[in-house]
């Protein structure tokens, strides 16, 4: 093969895009060497080699080997596969790269225009490709369309974007700083005090973010609900019933009693109606945080799951660049080209049609601007293959959001209809749309209160069909789910839109939070809060993370460097360390103490059936190595239940006993196979019928 | 150092660790707005928060607490 151009993207699958759109007959050569695919092809007269990465082949690691301390401040960025486990088939990856880059006359960075894909490039071109990251050029593009593709190609950037690699490897490096500094502390501080090793963590990101979880739980376990009375009134105009609600809520019971007494009459009247128009307009563009939002409301979707569907789409150049923050939609992406692709699929045929009749297209943005990609957005591009059932409404949602931002205002009536019943007052809000505008193109996702309503006038009297009194109590604060967590970190500016999802699944992974739906704090989870609010309250504070976050920003945009960033963490984090080596006792004991519990309750699988007082736990014999389930009480010669357990796979206990016997049931993990639950009593009715559920 | 009268962490104020205590004191304070509502005695507004489902858990350990202790009292006299 003569000399050629090496491009590197991010991921094989953009790899295999990019090389087919910039190839002048758009077919391309798949090679594969030694596991690494890589695409040839041509453009003109340039022979082009697209290589992908597998995400991130680089990363942070101390210089030091073997010793497990801190603080630590020495670091250095070496591949992948030397510090983290199962990443061993990037050293032949890169041994590849580096072949390929050898036999390059020119080379170009195309990953993903952000601060992860510009340090995914650099790091390749630096060390894989010998330094070639200053020679480099970049391809910068937001969707992996043909069209834009090769009209980036035909554009290249003289050079990498320093600033921003520089913001991504200072984003990197002080991640690093907090996440081993601060893991090692805790974990050594735990160990300390219990004897055993579990792993403890937190970060920059991450200690703030459960610190809010902390907060709310606290609030909801200290809550105490106080009582007050709703007064409805089911009334008939017209035929039409309608529900009317007593002018405040009661909080003492004989005063409601009253009313309900004074109300208990045939007719009402209609004593004033205020309309209010007002005008809705239509929604901003999708950022990723607010696609985030909208797919939880509609699909349940977690910020992580909708996120990936995102990328999905992306790679098959259905949509744009998913991880942007920008509301804004600039003309040069061609609404009228997207449109007209769009038409062609008879889904959208009509509202696309609607669309480009109009004299002008102009998108209603929102005020958020990022300089390296416009908001989301769809390519035009139809799909070449069915989508899943997820990847269809994601897809949906962004082209009806497109569509909506550019349809003119909604016109919407509000009514405030107020109702005498025995000289007592009573109201209802109703809600009409006078003109639907960009409601229209919006549906099936839009959230309308408007309902259907007869003709109303003041004066008017109506039949009262029934009063009722309701009991209510107040209700404690909602614990968060997955939108709402992304939404506080959004607002308390910590993390960037494409780590928040992640962080929340660490507070998962770690164990710290649990449940998918409404995220309760773990009891280790509270500990570890506790002990870095009351040591180092700095780590916990949104404050510090935010000016942190708006520093490394600066560097981006050239206003402040790398070091200075660095500099100023590595003082936190050297006062904060110290506090956690003088306290190590104190703060083990804490966590020690709790890890201990954590792990009791891990291994307790229920109540004794036998003695009623004593716990059955999982225990391993001293003599044979083997595990089985025993009495807490046989230590004290008080009860000897005892049952067998498998000798394979993870054993978690279930909170349910069996539905025949009462016994504790244990679930049995084994790798790759079906889990399956076992009745510990060896006598239950339940193991002699099959496929009874237990 | 001092145990909660209801869990084993560090005594903050009257016989409560921090947590225990915010909740006693929150009790306290609703309890004024359960008068209001209802005219309902002390005891009988703990045994109404002690099966209220939306009573946070560690409001409900303390009134499980205070109901013994009233019981513990009414035996005493």
């Amino acid at each position: 093969m003569k000399k050629y151009t090496l491009i590197i993207s991010e991921k094989p699958d953009a790899a295999s895009r990019i090389a087919t759109a910039l190839d002048d007959s758009g077919k391309t050569v798949r090679e594969v060497s030694n596991g690494l695919p890589f695409f040839v092809a041509k453009n003109g007269d340039k022979e082009i080699v697209v290589a992908p990465a597998i995400g991130h082949l680089y990363t942070v690691a101390g210089i030091k080997k073997g010793e497990w301390d801190y603080p630590v401040f020495d670091y250095q960025w070496v591949p992948r596969w030397i510090v983290e486990k199962g990443f061993l088939k990037n050293r032949i990856w890169l041994n590849e790269l580096s072949k390929l880059a050898e036999k390059a006359e020119e080379f170009v960075d195309a990953c993903d225009y952000d601060i992860e894909g510009s340090i995914i490039g650099y790091s390749i071109l630096k060390y894989a490709c010998n330094s070639k990251e200053k020679v480099a050029k970049r391809m910068k593009y937001s969707t992996l369309t043909r069209e834009e593709l090769r009209e980036s190609f035909s554009n290249l950037l003289p050079q990498l974007d320093f600033a921003l690699v520089e913001a991504g490897l200072a984003r990197h490096e002080v991640d690093w700083l907090y996440g081993i500094n601060l893991s090692r502390a805790l974990t050594l501080a735990a160990k300390s005090n219990s004897g055993m090793y579990t792993t403890l963590s937190t970060g920059r990101v991450q200690g703030p973010t459960l610190k809010y979880i902390e907060t709310r739980e606290k609030n909801i376990r200290i809550f105490v609900p106080t009582p007050f009375w709703n007064i409805t009134a089911k009334i008939c105009i017209d035929d039409h019933i309608f529900d009317l609600e007593y002018e405040k809520k009661n909080e003492a019971k004989t005063e409601a009693d009253t009313i309900l007494a004074a109300c208990k009459v045939n007719e009402g009247q209609i004593v004033k109606i205020d309309t209010k128009e007002f005008q809705s307009r239509p929604p901003v563009p999708f950022d990723l945080g607010a696609l985030q939002s909208e797919a939880y409301r509609l699909f349940k979707y977690t910020p992580m799951c909708t996120a990936k569907i995102a990328q999905h789409l992306y790679i098959n150049a259905l949509i744009s660049y998913p991880r942007t923050s920008s509301q804004k939609l600039p003309p040069a992406i061609g609404y009228k080209t997207i449109l007209k692709k769009l038409s062609k699929a008879p889904l959208y045929q009509k509202l696309a049609q609607k669309l480009l009749a109009q004299p002008t297209l102009k998108p209603n943005e929102g005020t958020k601007f990022d300089p390296a990609h416009p908001a989301i957005y769809p390519t035009g591009d139809l799909p070449e293959r069915s989508l899943d059932t997820s990847e269809k409404n994601i897809y949906d949602l962004v082209v009806k959001r497109f569509f909506a931002v550019f349809g003119e205002s909604a016109l919407e009536q509000s009514l405030k209809i107020s109702a005498d019943i025995n000289r007592n007052l009573f109201f209802m809000s109703a809600y009409r749309t006078l003109k639907e505008g960009w409601l229209e193109y919006y549906k099936p996702y839009v959230h309308s209160k408007a309902f259907a309503l007869p003709l109303l006038f003041e004066g008017q009297t109506f039949v009262v069909k029934k009063v009722s009194l309701k009991d209510n109590f107040t209700k404690p604060p909602l614990r968060y789910n997955p939108q709402s967590l992304l939404k506080k970190m959004e607002k308390e500016g910590i993390g960037t839109k494409a780590t928040r999802a992640t962080t929340i699944q660490t507070l998962y992974d770690r164990k710290y939070v649990k449940g998918e739906q409404n995220i309760t704090i773990t009891d280790i989870g509270f500990e570890v809060t506790e002990v870095l609010r009351k040591y180092c309250p700095e780590v916990v504070s949104s404050e510090m993370t935010r000016k942190l976050e708006e520093k490394m920003e600066q560097i981006q945009l050239k206003k402040d460097t790398k070091q200075n960033v660095l500099t100023d963490a590595i003082e936190t984090l050297r006062k904060v360390t110290a506090v956690f080596k003088q306290k190590q006792t104190e703060i083990g004991a804490q966590l020690g103490q709790q890890i201990k519990q954590t792990r009791y309750n891990k291994q307790t699988v229920g109540n004794c059936p036998t003695c009623q007082t004593g716990k059955l736990v999982i225990i391993r014999s001293k003599k044979s190595g083997k595990r089985f389930v025993g009495c807490t009480n046989f230590f004290e010669n008080k009860c000897n239940t005892s049952f067998p357990l498998p000798q394979t796979g993870a054993i978690k206990p279930l909170v349910t006993p069996c539905k025949i016997c009462g016994y504790p049931v244990i679930k049995i993990l084994i790798n790759s196979k079906q889990p399956w639950k076992l009745c510990l009593n060896s006598n239950c009715s339940v193991k002699e019928k099959k496929n009874v559920e237990l | 150092m001092l145990n909660c009268k209801i869990c084993s962490r560090p005594v903050k104020e009257e016989g409560y660790c921090k947590e225990h205590w915010k909740a006693y004191q929150n009790i306290c304070e609703k309890f004024k707005i359960w008068q209001k509502a209802l005219e309902v005695s002390w005891m009988s507004y703990l045994v109404n928060i002690s099966k209220n489902s939306l009573t946070g858990e560690w409001a409900k350990e303390v009134v499980k607490y205070l109901i013994e202790d009233e019981r513990r009292n009414v035996k005493e006299k």
